[in-house]
């Protein structure tokens, strides 16, 4: 197969995400008063509703709803103040009822957009073919009804979609139309442009700057709520995999988890992008304190649809779907191998099928789950169970009350306030814990040293959590995925995210640092002795392990072990003098234009110093010294 | 000297309780003795619950004992149908589906008639999940009519009604989703009554058609199911259930003639397409005109009304109650409980055979017709044009009501049928023609009875509407046509004598069965 | 167009109704039946009126508070005692996919 690079010069990949999360900080089921439950024993947080026993209703949980309403408003969406509860049936008994609630074509959240900054290595996944007038026309010819939608969403087009009219609140009274099977013969002329949500004409255009990076719109189709399925277990199979399954058992546990599903437009080309849209959406909904995010544990799910067409073609190929991706790096992988797959295909004259594939991430490849020959079937209609929504505006402006500093604002007040690097202010920003933890350093560090606090909460802190979770695999159980996700600000995801309403003090007591022992102050006076250049930077990590659950002072740690660093011109040149002495051969290299020795040199004084040297002038003096 | 329990009615049992002329256990007892003497040959009850009963009646009379004030209808016996939860009983739907099941949880009604000092006699036959209008579709046995054995008490809350006519107890829940109390009310010859969709709480009840299912109370007078209203709606709307509204309990005073509500003056509307209607039988329409002249005679003002979208209502109900029926009942897959098929090594099979062999015809006909009117491209079809109907038949009543206070009309086309006459499943349907577009547009409705028919000679009724959430009139108005048929029934309940036997073909207002009148529960 | 029993087997095949011996004629008959009775609501498909899914006036935004109920939990032995087939403290089902039945 050929490499995505390559690949992506002659196809145009069309991706489209649908992003399921659990709302895990809720006290209650979507439904019902029974407990959220993750680790509990099997068939103990139920009861009639969510067992789906005879005779047992719904009542929807209020803090549910402001969630995803503030999910909507964090995400530019426009809040639907009409929207419906709708029974999707299908028989199988992760539902206890067979059937799911969800919402209908109308959704609390529609229409949303975040912008995605693309930068660094990422960036380049996107051929420089792909940018201006060319995207203009991409994102013109991608429709909403022909990839990135589900397919029962997309076969719900028509159900009184009035949206482009300029109306807040999209429905006149009740839904009208039709919520399967093409529009009635009432319901609106085009049903799929009203679907595609709003005109592409107005949108952004990605634009290429000088350093590859670039920033791209991602529209938002629409944000639902709906409630989770039941957990079952394949015995008797393979690795639990449900072919060859002489039973499966059932934990009603989860049933009824109150679920958000976000479904993009299609408008990502690359997985690079996919990945930073989910990173970015879960950095705005731990800010929101909505959900833990978890994709390990699951309460953050993804699905991918994605089809490629020839560059400049204005008709859109067959999409496959893609599950399992459940970490930030099975999306991207995943994403790129199906791309790379289906480019081969279509390259060796072969067609792709509409189906459901498998990423498998030990073996790198996605395999068919099944094939959807015809669209299934849902039989959609309003839950006769549930009232219809019809929100106020004092329920929404009192949900967007509520929301706290998202993460794309902290990043640009960081960047403005502190004078810190963007890409760290970005790092810092997303999780609110560590952006908390930060700002508390920052505040009882000396004036100009914030950069110095950027660098250690970004890189040093992370660092010594990730080894400490090496150390000990039970603290921080999944600090390695993150990492190796390139998620280095979350390093410790297993804290849970504090509510929106907590007060910054609370935050940084519960991030993963402050768990790890270290205060603002300890880190404030590193970075002060690093920004004056009395410790080396690589003794960084000396101090923070000596430090961590001790409340020692860095200055202390440092004196006690004689790790400040000597800038002493005549000190250092008496040692400078001795290294060019031993190893006089290098000397003569560096005289004879090898300017890389120098490297060599500095690390044999930095050694011979104990590493108390200061580097930077163990440089100067070797030049002055060798010229 | 020995009494005949069914001779009083629950006001005078509660009432006999709270004085203590007679202990709640013994209430108990006789209902028991009447429902052992009786119910061989009504079979009205699936099962039949003593233990539970008694124990109600002991706490009540302690707490009587402890000085306590005792609840409204303390020691009155109760029939509940069988598709209502209630924890220590079997919850059977009168289906093999559920043959076994009992519920961890109790619905709400029944929770508050419970409370309000109720004893449970037992849980009611039905027809199967409700699907039916003779209780012939009981996966167990049909219910006789007490009035004629040969004949169906109705359905689908047949076994409800019949043990009230039968005397068996004094008042029974029954739920109503196209005419399933009113409809059985006529054809035994008791009250009964549909609240507005709301009034009462669903939480507890298996549903049928979420949009259209009603829980509402049977009684033999009109002051028995106000009182039964009153504690239904008792502690306010129920946070279990989110179509459920907030309604005063206001009843038992609108049947005493006290609130907002007197007939004299009033407005009543007939509806001449009703009146002419094919398929009406000449007895049933003299029973609704005695009505009429009853509440002439009480000084209200008879009015001409008209429905113009009513024909449609039979057509949407027939859209939207199998649909919500397939929904509802797709939960049955013999997996969390219920039936289940043995010996199937595939999940698919399990459950296809498992609702196959534990769901009775009719039951299978309503979900598969659902399934099918909610299929992709019929659904656009039928389901928003019968929710369209539904749009305009509420706006006739709403209309109607511009004019009148109520509408007088018939709660059936004809008198009791005997089993196995109506064999066509869509021509059993058009039995609830005069009851299903209540159900459409969920405003309430009483049946109650006027006498027996003078060619059948058995019970004829006359219902009567109110506007939603109005439910009060319809006490109010069906307590004006009780006294003015005859009253003698009233007056009869609880005079030493017994109750008061109707004479075929007179005009007087019905009470137990005369073949089951005063046989066995013997009140000392 | 009525409905042949091959659209009636796929319903029944969907609503998890097996159909035996006479059952699939009988219900293919009811089911023609019981459409052709629905027609009158066919001329209600007007295009000004909405359709009323809920009668329930204006009521809505029902919701209710995000607080525990423990009195409404089901104990383990509840939860699983209404259950044909359990296996420790879950629900069983047989194999999903089958092994070559029907």
């Amino acid at each position: 197969m050929k490499e995505l690079q390559e690949v992506l010069k002659d196809w145009e990949a069309v991706i489209g995400l649908e992003i399921h999360t659990e709302l895990t900080t809720l006290e209650t089921k979507m439904f019902c008063n029974c407990k959220l439950s993750h680790d509990d024993a099997p068939n103990t947080h139920v009861c009639p509703v969510c067992l789906g026993l005879p005779g047992a209703l719904p009542v929807p949980n209020e803090q549910a709803i402001r969630s995803i309403v503030k999910a909507g408003l964090a995400t530019n969406c426009e809040i639907q103040k009409h929207s419906m509860f709708y029974r999707k049936h299908y028989f199988y008994p992760d539902m206890a009822k067979n059937f799911q609630t969800t919402q209908g074509p109308v959704a609390f959240c529609m229409h949303g957009r975040l912008d995605l900054e693309v930068t660094g290595r990422g960036a380049a996944e996107r051929p420089d073919c792909a940018f201006g007038e060319a995207e203009a026309q991409s994102l013109a010819s991608a429709s909403a009804g022909a990839v990135g939608l589900s397919a029962d969403l997309s076969r719900m087009a028509g159900e009184g979609m009035h949206f482009g009219t300029g109306s807040k609140c999209a429905m006149s009274g009740a839904e009208t139309g039709t919520a399967q099977g093409g529009p009635a013969p009432e319901a609106p002329a085009s049903a799929l442009a009203g679907l595609s949500g709003y005109d592409t004409a107005g949108l952004a255009v990605p634009e290429r700057r000088d350093d590859g990076s670039y920033t791209v719109p991602i529209r938002i189709l629409r944000i639902h709520m709906e409630e989770d399925a039941a957990k079952m277990v394949h015995v008797g199979g393979e690795e639990g995999r449900i072919g060859g399954a002489a039973e499966s058992l059932i934990d009603y546990n989860r049933c009824g988890t109150p679920l958000i599903e976000l479904v993009t437009e299609p408008d990502l080309r690359t997985p690079e992008e996919a990945r930073l849209f989910m990173e970015k959406l879960r950095r705005i909904f731990v800010t929101l304190g909505i959900s833990d995010c978890s994709m390990e544990k699951g309460s953050m799910r993804c699905d991918g649809n994605v089809s490629l067409r020839r560059r400049g073609d204005t008709r859109l190929g067959t999409k496959t779907e893609l599950k399992n991706l459940n970490s930030f790096k099975a999306l991207h992988d995943g994403l790129a191998y199906e791309i790379c797959r289906q480019a081969e295909v279509l390259e060796e004259g072969g067609i792709i099928y509409q189906e459901t594939r498998h990423w498998e991430p030990s073996h790198k490849r996605t395999v068919v789950m099944r094939t959807k020959e015809t669209a299934d079937d849902y039989r959609f209609f309003p839950d006769p169970d549930l009232a219809p929504f019809d929100l106020t505006d004092e329920f929404i402006e009192s949900c967007r009350a509520e929301l706290p500093e998202l993460p794309d604002a902290r990043r640009d007040r960081f960047e403005r306030d502190f004078g810190i690097k963007r890409a760290d202010a970005e790092q810092l920003a997303g999780d609110p814990q560590t952006a908390a933890f930060f700002e508390g350093a920052v505040a009882l560090a000396a004036p100009g040293e914030a950069q110095q606090v950027a660098n250690l909460v970004v890189n040093d802190l992370p660092a010594f959590l990730k080894a400490a979770a090496r150390a000990d695999a039970d603290v921080v159980d999944d600090a390695d995925a993150w990492l190796a996700d390139g998620d280095v600000a979350s390093a410790a995801d297993t804290v849970e995210p504090a509510g929106a309403e907590g007060t910054s003090g609370d935050a940084a007591a519960s991030s993963p640092f402050a768990a790890a022992g270290i205060e603002p102050a300890q880190v404030a006076s590193l970075a002060h002795l690093l920004a004056g250049e009395a410790i080396a930077s690589n003794q960084a990590a000396v101090v923070i392990e000596a430090m961590a659950g001790t409340g020692r002072d860095p200055e202390e740690i440092v004196d006690e072990r004689g790790l400040r660093q000597v800038s002493d011109a005549g000190a250092l040149q008496a040692i400078v003098d001795a290294v060019l002495a031993r190893c006089s051969d290098q000397a003569q290299q560096y005289r004879d234009g090898n300017q890389k020795v120098l490297g060599f040199l500095v690390g044999q004084c930095m050694r011979e110093s104990k590493g108390t040297g200061n580097p930077k002038l163990f440089n100067e003096l070797l030049r002055a010294s060798l010229s | 000297m020995p009494q005949s329990y069914d001779t009083l009615s629950a006001e005078q049992i509660a009432a006999g309780v709270r004085d203590g002329a007679f202990l709640a256990v013994e209430v108990a007892r006789a209902a028991l003795e009447a429902v052992e003497a009786r119910e061989p040959e009504v079979q009205a009850f699936i099962q039949v619950t003593p233990e539970l009963a008694l124990a109600a009646a002991e706490r009540i009379d302690a707490a009587r004992a402890a000085g306590e004030t005792l609840p409204p209808l303390a020691g009155v016996p109760l029939a509940i149908k069988d598709n209502m939860n209630l924890e220590g009983t079997r919850t059977t739907c009168a289906s093999r589906m559920l043959e076994s099941y009992e519920s961890p949880y109790t619905a709400t009604c029944a929770a508050r008639m419970l409370k309000a000092g109720c004893l449970p006699i037992g849980k009611a036959n039905m027809d199967e999940f409700a699907f039916g209008s003779s209780t012939d579709t009981s996966a167990f046995h049909p219910t006789n009519n007490p009035w004629d054995l040969t004949r169906v008490p109705g359905g689908s809350s047949g076994g409800s009604a019949a043990a009230v006519a039968a005397g068996m107890v004094p008042l029974a829940l029954g739920s109503d989703t196209g005419g399933s109390i009113r409809q059985p009310a006529a054809l035994c010859g008791v009250v009964g009554m549909k609240p507005t969709y709301g009034a009462v709480s669903r939480y507890g009840v298996v549903a049928f058609g979420s949009s259209l299912d009603q829980v509402g109370p049977f009684g033999r007078t009109v002051a028995d199911v106000a009182a039964a209203m009153d504690a239904l709606v008792a502690g306010g709307r129920d946070p279990y259930d989110s179509t459920s509204q907030e309604v005063a309990p206001s009843f038992a005073a609108a049947a005493r003639g006290e609130g907002a509500v007197p007939v004299a003056g009033r407005r009543v509307g007939l509806v001449p397409a009703f009146m002419e209607a094919e398929g009406l039988t000449p007895e049933v329409r003299a029973g609704v005109e005695r009505a009429a002249a009853a509440l002439d005679a009480a000084g209200a003002e008879l009015v001409e009304v008209d429905l113009p979208h009513v024909d449609a209502a039979i057509a949407a109900y027939y859209v939207i109650g199998p649909a919500e029926a397939f929904s509802n009942l797709a939960r049955f897959d013999g997996i969390r409980y219920g039936y289940q098929e043995p010996g199937c090594t595939s999940l698919a099979r399990q459950s296809a055979l498992s609702r196959a062999h534990g769901f009775g015809a009719e039951a299978k006909r309503r979900q598969l017709l659902g399934a099918y009117l909610l299929s992709s491209g019929v659904y656009d079809r039928y389901y928003y044009a019968a929710q369209k109907a539904r749009t305009l038949i509420t706006a006739d009543y709403a209309r109607a009501f511009e004019q009148v206070d109520v509408i007088l009309m018939p709660a059936t086309p004809h008198a009791a049928f005997r089993h196995g006459e109506i064999s066509d499943p869509t021509a059993m349907y058009l039995s609830d023609m005069y009851t299903i577009s209540l159900n459409i547009a969920g405003n309430g409705g009483i049946s109650v009875p006027v006498g027996l028919g003078e060619s059948s000679g058995l019970p004829m009724a006359a219902q009567l509407v109110a506007p939603a959430f109005a439910d009060e009139r319809l006490i109010a108005f069906a307590a004006a046509v009780e006294r003015g048929v005859g009253g003698a029934f009233a007056a009869g309940v609880g005079s030493p004598e017994g109750a008061v036997v109707p004479v075929p073909g007179s005009a007087s207002v019905l009470g137990v069965a005369p073949a089951f009148a005063g046989k066995g529960g013997e009140l000392a | 167009m009525p409905l042949t029993q091959e659209d009636v087997r796929g319903i029944a095949d969907y609503a998890r109704i097996a159909l035996e011996g006479d059952e699939l004629a009988q219900m293919t008959d009811y089911l023609n039946d019981a459409v052709a009775m629905l027609e009158p609501v066919l001329a209600y498909n007007l295009p000004d009126v909405d359709p009323t899914f809920h009668p329930i006036g204006d009521l809505s935004n029902v919701m209710r508070a995000d607080a525990l109920a423990p009195e409404r939990d089901l104990t383990l032995a509840a939860a699983l005692g209404n259950a044909a087939s359990t296996r420790g403290e879950n629900f069983r089902v047989p194999s999903i996919l089958g092994e070559g039945e029907e």
